[in-house]
């Protein structure tokens, strides 16, 4: 059906419309609506994961590419290979998640749920957009709900992490906008497809101005992923924002940045990305050391996980860096990872929230005592969180190391190597945090917030049911993800490692 | 005999199904523990029948591996491997494993979370049997890392507590130092090898320059894994404090099983070794050396029975590293296997002890010998078999390891002193563990203190019992072992033997008197009054001179070592974490004031910025009046007088330029 | 003398700089709509005689101020329509005082 990506992208979009036109006086329409539709969209990104041909998916598969601004030569081409199809069902899975998530949300929640419903278009349509100028689009789409989420619903200070938010993002995404122009506007190309400038880049059409097209893309990525230093909106974005939103923020928003990546630098600007390579991976490896550290001196629970994004991304940065099989897969696994665990603890952390009304960690103690089930929830998702082995999270981050030593068997092997026994030591880290962090309010007395505190419902596990299962089977079987990832990431190599 | 991998799975399924539990139903539950880990023993034994009609040493009767995933089309396999090194830790780990559970069965049964307990025994037991049976490092590596999470949860059991909590985040992060390296390890390995599994690395040709330096650094970080788990010195500091978990936990894991783990890596790493620098074998030897003197010594100090056995411990892991760094992987193996019944003996006793007279303080106990009069037998059986009693099994394998030493191979470039300083100090450690075991034992059961203790439930003595038999029994199999492991049969050296022995009888003499006839007690007494006894006996003036030249001296050594242990080394750890948190949180501020102040600063600028620039909009029409009309004004005048200025700046510049 | 266009000129500058200076400076709105009347007088008088000195056959200069002198005519009605409401809000036509816009 080759019409399913069209589906997939607009279906939420549709969804927003019959939200918004429900009567006001029933506001549990909305979020019944809502979860039909985000549903049917995660059943339809199913469908397309059985219909998806593993073997092939270095190739795009299910592609749609009919012209939609023939003057200015823009295309409506979307298409999904082995690591967008990973990053959809991601994200199709928390749009759901996020949805039933909300099931308690009183002020307002016809509006909350369109944004959510118009988040979910942008998210499936940045992964599965093929058109610089469709990617852009929904790109720049996600802004808007997220900005609305954060500064309508959220915490004490919603105002400024909203706007800072927006604000900081989009100045990144202004100067992708002018990358995406240079490239269109470059001599011999002359085209907004990704797939024809990326042969173009790779026969060197590109040369001349790669270096700073590279630059500029990488301000507009950097941002969102985000990597020291420009990672600064993060810890307020997520502490103000709402639960399901700062799911979807650190599950999914975070990802598009290093999709961007692997999608738009690597294959269209393939010589300026090794070159600029080591950077990153320095950049990478500061941020996963400056985010462990970081994470550790914090004393709000939803700051803490905040931190520790910045310091997971930086693992995926660095498997990125390293542009070999191991550590492109282990970034995308690590992507797909953090997404799933961190979606969980955000989850849990709201769920924490909503019943002591405190995320000073000094406030909570001995969450085990008196809400078991929660509390448990809550260290099995520091413990995949933390990279334990047998969990989804180590197989990233173990990947992105072996991935990111490899790497020094090249150029400048003391450097890489020096790289990854400090990012070998950011995983010691991130066990200091995440137990420190259990041990005060998983263990321990039940403190004067936590002592009355209602346990975990069925609606409440039920959410994270999936994310846990995902966990165990990312984690013990690995082919699971990386059977769909692997093709795509020689494919990559392939095109890329003559450069 | 894909069906091993039952062994494994059997516990890993108990503990699946027992999670999701309430805490209720979960304590009715045990059973189901025990049930699976008496079919993981009961398959350990057919393995060890299959192995030994294989006749295979250490070459594999099965193996299987399974792709994990693709990695640009190369394939990334973990796999299962069945040897006869595996066969042996199956049995010591079910063994153990299922005398440490019928035993918890009596020690939790008042407790509340009793359930999880289990749960969690259950589940460390399917990572540690997983990891023996595992093929490559790979799998090895998550296995390992999957029963430190085990040990944190079990050390921090009794987390209302502050001691347990704290212990618990101790040991797991300093293992976890020791598992940065292993981690670093394995990406080598990856990286020059291009495989994880044993066969595979062992059959690897590493050539020569770069390769063998590869080799060396795969070599020395796997090292420093083992060295985390096996709590070698500098990273043993964890595992005294991890004796604030429950007791049969400790003796299972802290003792037979999850310490061992490290010798089991480097056993298996052992071609690594051999294949790089014998450099390598120099600095394994030189921490188990000094490992096992110093666990030695302050095991002789401590008046906690726990932390006792768990110095104890500490010490004996050193012997086992000094025997891997001899190039002998049957004596490590060998000393591992009695280590881990007789000390886990000791420390089931232990718990029944401190269940009895609750006070973990030995200077508080006192004439066991009569109130518990079964724990007093085996425990004191356990007690010999690690002083090295001859005929008791750690006498042979203490034997063997010095004969190792003896003949290290001459590849290994071991000087003929340095062989025989080893051996001298491996026989002093030697000779400390027969001096701290009669103390314990005088302190414990010895004294004519009336106890009212009381003995322990059947539950809890009877495998006690069977530890007991199998301690006496398996040292005789020391010849069977070897062959069975594809060495050299060999009964213990007499030279060898002759010095354990003696050492034994000193150490043991020694305790005896210091403590059993009380010679230093009295000492004080008597320097005050040298002349009053002095004339007494002679033997009495030469007990004063050898307590005043060897013993007190050497108990403030002890002592002096020991508090450095906890003020320097552990200060260093304790240390770190405090300085971190200062940096952690310097870090921080400096990110809300630097870098988002650098952000909030833009903002604030461009907003002072437009203030300013606002400033021309008065809203009063006739000024923008004023504006525009003064603006057309000078437009206009410039047209006009354009000529007149372009003849101004024709003289001007000049003028500018000669300036 | 012969009264040439340079004169009429004369005048139509006088006036409008005049109107102009009054536009400019007056507080009323009132007398600032006159002086812009006045500005706009000044140009007809221009057009008027350019057209009469320079195309005579062609009344272009005349058709036009006539017409200008309708829009004015319009402008001035709204204009003062405008002043009335504005003193209706705020009882004042000072334009000092209007400056709600600052800022």
């Amino acid at each position: 059906m080759s019409n399913l990506l069209t589906w997939i992208t607009f279906l939420p979009l549709i969804g927003a419309v019959v939200v918004s036109v429900l009567p006001k006086g029933r506001p549990q329409y909305a979020k019944w609506v809502a979860a039909a539709f985000a549903a049917v969209d995660l059943g339809l990104t199913g469908w397309l994961i059985a219909g998806f041909d593993r073997a092939r998916g270095g190739a795009m598969q299910f592609a749609v590419d009919v012209p939609w601004v023939p003057q200015a030569a823009i295309r409506y081409h979307l298409g999904v290979d082995g690591i967008s199809i990973t990053m959809l069902a991601l994200a199709a899975l928390l749009g759901l998640l996020a949805v039933v998530g909300s099931w308690k949300v009183t002020d307002r929640p016809k509006t909350y749920f369109v944004m959510l419903l118009l988040l979910q278009v942008g998210m499936n349509g940045v992964f599965m957009a093929l058109d610089f100028v469709l990617f852009y689009v929904f790109w720049e789409l996600v802004l808007v709900p997220m900005f609305f989420l954060i500064g309508m619903w959220g915490g004490a200070r919603r105002e400024y992490a909203s706007i800072k938010f927006f604000i900081y993002t989009l100045a990144g995404s202004v100067f992708m906008l002018v990358g995406i122009l240079a490239l269109y506007l470059a001599p011999n190309s002359g085209t907004f497809d990704m797939l024809a400038l990326a042969k173009l880049g790779q026969a060197g059409v590109f040369r001349d101005i790669e270096g700073w097209v590279f630059l500029l893309f990488f301000l507009g990525f950097a941002v969102k992923v985000p990597i020291w230093p420009l990672h600064t909106w993060l810890p307020d974005a997520h502490v103000e924002a709402p639960t399901a939103a700062s799911v979807l923020l650190a599950g999914i928003l975070l990802k598009m940045g290093a999709y961007g990546f692997i999608r738009i630098s690597l294959p269209i600007l393939p010589h300026a990305a090794r070159a600029w390579a080591p950077w990153i991976a320095l950049l990478a490896v500061i941020s996963i050391i400056y985010g462990a550290a970081v994470a550790f001196a914090q004393t709000d629970l939803k700051k803490l996980v905040a931190y520790s994004s910045v310091s997971h991304m930086g693992f995926v940065m660095l498997g990125i860096a390293a542009m070999n099989p191991e550590g492109l897969n282990g970034a995308v696994a690590a992507m797909f990872s953090h997404g799933v665990v961190t979606g969980m603890l955000f989850f849990i952390v709201g769920m924490v929230y909503e019943r002591t009304h405190t995320r000073q960690i000094a406030d909570l103690s001995g969450l085990s005592a008196a809400a078991p089930v929660t509390g448990g929830l809550l260290a099995f998702a520091s413990f995949a969180s933390l990279g334990l082995p047998g969990l989804s999270g180590f197989v990233g981050e173990f990947l992105s190391l072996l991935g990111a030593w490899r790497a020094s068997t090249g150029t400048s092997p003391l450097f890489w190597s020096g790289l990854v026994v400090i990012a070998a030591v950011g995983v010691l880290f991130a066990a200091a945090y995440m137990l420190w962090m259990v041990l005060r309010v998983v263990l321990g007395r039940p403190s004067e917030a936590v002592r009355s505190v209602t346990d975990a419902s069925g609606r409440e596990i039920g959410v994270l049911l999936p994310l846990i299962a995902l966990t165990l089977i990312v984690g013990i079987w690995w082919g699971s993800l990386l059977g769909f990832v692997d093709p795509a990431v020689k494919a990559l190599l392939a095109a890329t490692g003559a450069a | 005999m894909a069906w091993v991998l039952l062994i494994a799975l059997l516990p890993a399924l108990a503990f699946a199904a027992m999670a999701p539990m309430s805490r209720a139903v979960r304590n009715r539950m045990q059973w189901l523990p025990l049930t699976a880990m008496s079919g993981s023993l009961v398959l350990s034994f057919a393995a060890f029948v299959e192995v030994w009609r294989a006749g295979l040493g250490e070459e594999p009767v099965w193996e299987a591996a399974v792709k994990l995933a693709e990695l640009g089309g190369n394939p990334l396999e973990v796999g299962l491997r069945i040897d006869a090194i595996t066969a042996v830790m199956l049995l010591v780990v079910t063994i153990v494993g299922l005398c440490v559970q019928v035993y918890s069965l009596g020690y939790m049964h008042k407790d509340e979370r009793r359930g999880w307990y289990f749960a969690v025994l259950s589940l460390f037991s399917a990572a540690m049997l997983l990891l023996v049976l595992a093929g490559d490092f790979l799998l090895l590596y998550m296995s390992w890392e999957v029963m430190g999470l085990c040990s944190y949860l079990l050390i921090g059991f009794w987390h209302e507590e502050e001691g347990p909590r704290s212990a618990s985040i101790k040991a797991f992060l300093t293992t976890r130092v020791g598992d940065v390296g292993f981690a670093l390890g394995l990406a080598v390995m990856w990286a020059t090898a291009g495989t994880f599994g044993f066969g595979a690395v062992a059959r690897f040709n590493w050539g020569a320059g770069a390769g063998l330096a590869a080799a060396s650094a795969v070599a020395l970080l796997l090292l420093f894994g083992a060295m985390g788990k096996s709590a070698q010195v500098p990273l043993h500091v964890w595992l005294p404090d991890a004796m604030a978990g429950p007791t049969p936990a400790s003796a299972l894991i802290h003792a037979a099983t999850m310490v061992a783990a490290g010798v089991y890596l480097v056993i298996r790493a052992m071609p690594i070794f051999i294949a790089s620098s014998h450099e390598n074998l120099h600095a394994v030897i030189t921490i188990g050396v000094i490992t096992a003197v110093v666990g030695g010594l302050l095991a002789v100090v401590q008046h906690d029975i726990k932390k006792l056995l768990a110095y104890s411990t500490i010490s004996q892991l050193g012997f086992m590293f000094v025997a891997l760094g001899a190039g002998s992987t049957g004596a490590a193996l060998f000393h591992l296997v009695t280590h881990a019944f007789f000390k886990s003996l000791l420390f089931l006793g232990a718990g029944v002890i401190i269940h009895a007279t609750h006070t973990q303080d030995i200077r508080e106990m006192g004439g066991l010998r009569r109130a518990l009069p079964w724990t007093t037998t085996t425990f004191t059986i356990g007690a010999l078999a690690l002083a090295g009693l001859p005929g008791l099994s750690g006498f042979f394998s203490k034997d063997e390891i010095l004969v190792a030493l003896v003949n290290i191979p001459d590849a290994y470039r071991y000087g003929l002193w340095e062989k025989w300083v080893l051996v001298g100090l491996m026989l002093f450690a030697a000779g400390l563990t027969a001096f701290y075991m009669t103390r314990l034992w005088i302190r414990v059961f010895g004294d004519n203190a009336c106890s009212l203790a009381r003995e322990s439930h059947k539950k809890m003595l009877v495998p006690m019992a069977v530890l007991a038999a199998i301690s006496v029994v398996i040292g005789w199999t020391q010849p069977a072992f070897l062959t069975f492991l594809g060495h050299e049969a060999a009964w213990p050296d007499p030279l060898m033997a002759g010095l354990s022995v003696a050492v034994f009888a000193i150490g043991v003499g020694g305790g005896w008197l210091v403590y059993g006839r009380q010679v230093v007690d009295t000492e004080v007494i008597k320097a005050r009054f040298p002349y009053a006894y002095g004339m007494l006996a002679n033997k009495l003036y030469f007990d004063l001179t050898y307590s005043e030249l060897l013993v007190r001296p050497f108990h403030e050594l002890a002592g002096w070592l020991s508090r450095f242990d906890q003020r320097r080394v552990d200060g260093v750890v304790n240390g770190a974490a405090s300085w971190w948190d200062d940096f952690a949180g310097l870090l921080w501020a400096g990110d809300i004031r630097v870098i988002d102040g650098a952000v909030n600063g833009l903002g604030s600028l461009v907003k002072r910025a437009g203030a300013r620039v606002r400033e021309i909009e008065v809203g009063r029409v006739q000024v923008y009046q004023q504006l525009a009309y003064a603006g057309l004004l000078i437009v206009l005048l410039v047209v006009l007088l354009l000529p007149w200025l372009r003849v101004l700046l024709g003289l001007l510049v000049p003028m500018l330029r000669g300036a | 003398m012969v009264v040439g266009p340079v004169a009429f000129m004369a005048l139509a500058a006088l006036l409008f700089c005049i109107g102009l200076f009054g536009a400019l400076s007056k507080k009323s709105a009132v007398l600032v709509l006159m002086c812009l009347e006045l500005m706009t007088n000044a140009v007809n008088i221009n057009l008027v005689a350019l057209s009469r000195f320079l195309t005579p056959s062609s009344l272009a200069g005349q058709f036009a101020a006539a017409f200008i002198m309708v829009v004015a005519a319009a402008e001035i009605g709204l204009g003062l329509a405008l002043v009335l409401a504005l003193y209706k809000a705020r009882r004042t036509v000072e334009l000092d005082r209007l400056d709600r816009l600052k800022g």
